[in-house]
């Protein structure tokens, strides 16, 4: 049996982003499949950007 | 289209010169198991077979049920929808399924019901299912496992929706049609009749249209399936079966014991 987890993952690898039909779609990871229009990709592609510098320096603070 | 306006053909009490209606029901899932009084009692449990042309809303949330519906032929679909109108498929009925069965022990469904395709189906009252359950308790476990195979596939429809991207959703989806229409038969060299639209697969596997048709053309460019026309083609089952995480346990293949809780 699996052992029990607390909760989902925490992901180290990247989704996909393709674009097709002027549509941005990210593909993974886990379970994530989403579509947006290229303003809502650009907003989410930013704010994962910040959240990601917040993120290391919270990690290098410890 | 109302449901008012299906088609209803009336038919004659059960013979030996008509077919068997409930031939696919739990077919390699337990009908083997039935004795021919079981067989015959579901037969004759049929009120009327009905025509239902596609597209056509069988019932509605919240509406009271008083017969369930085991489908002969055609695709049907469970669905709900959002507060902005969009469905979410939450279910895909082939044949030998009964749809509704669980609207025996609920009286209402929290979901709708609809057809996708041309379907005929075979009307069984409530009224005839409670005789079942208070006479014949082995085909009242087969009922019963009936709807808990339903509840098994929603279980892994929820893994499927929570856990899979949007490639493994499709192959799931994929995998999972191809084994349930193998139980009944009505599979040929990997291919099979699903005549749903793209959309329909999008809804059902919680990606955009858009999303899907980038998903199936990358499953045909890697060879492993295509669908086309309302035609599937499984070329590559391992391997669509290793994309999709898929382990056909779910269905429970070979039906449940009915000998008793010792053995």
């Amino acid at each position: 049996m699996t052992p029990p987890v607390a909760g989902p993952p925490v992901h180290s690898e990247a989704g996909l982003a393709t674009a097709e039909h002027g549509i941005v779609m990210l593909d993974g990871p886990n379970g994530v499949a989403v579509s947006m229009t290229p303003s809502a990709a650009l907003a989410t592609g930013e704010g994962l950007v910040a959240a990601a510098r917040l993120a290391e320096r919270q990690r290098r603070k410890g | 289209m109302s449901v008012s306006a299906i088609d209803t053909l009336r038919q004659p009490r059960p013979s030996k010169d008509r077919p068997a209606l409930t031939s696919l029901f739990l077919k390699e899932r337990g009908r083997e198991a039935m004795t021919p009084e079981e067989i015959a009692t579901l037969e004759n449990s049929v009120d009327e077979v009905r025509s239902i042309p596609a597209r056509t809303i069988v019932i509605r949330r919240d509406e009271r049920v008083r017969n369930s519906s085991l489908l002969l032929e055609g695709v049907m679909c469970r669905y709900m929808d959002d507060r902005q109108g969009n469905r979410q498929i939450v279910a895909f009925h082939v044949p030998g399924d009964f749809v509704d069965l669980h609207g025996f022990a609920m009286r209402y469904l929290d979901h709708d019901v609809a057809t996708l395709t041309p379907t005929r189906v075979a009307l069984v009252g409530h009224d005839r299912l409670e005789q079942i359950v208070e006479q014949q308790p082995r085909l009242t476990r087969l009922l019963w496992f009936s709807t808990l195979l339903d509840a098994a596939m929603h279980r892994e429809w929820v893994f499927r929706l929570g856990r899979l991207e949007a490639d493994g959703r499709v192959a799931h989806l994929f995998c999972e049609l191809h084994a349930r229409l193998a139980m009944v038969d009505l599979v040929r060299d990997g291919m099979f009749r699903f005549p749903v639209t793209q959309i329909d697969i999008a809804e059902a596997a919680g990606v955009t249209p858009v999303h899907l048709n980038r998903v199936l053309r990358s499953l045909r460019e890697r060879g492993l399936m295509t669908f086309r026309g309302g035609e599937v083609h499984i070329q590559d089952i391992a391997a669509l079966t290793a994309l999709a995480d898929f382990d056909p346990a779910y269905l429970y293949g070979g039906g449940p014991t009915l000998e008793g809780s010792g053995s």
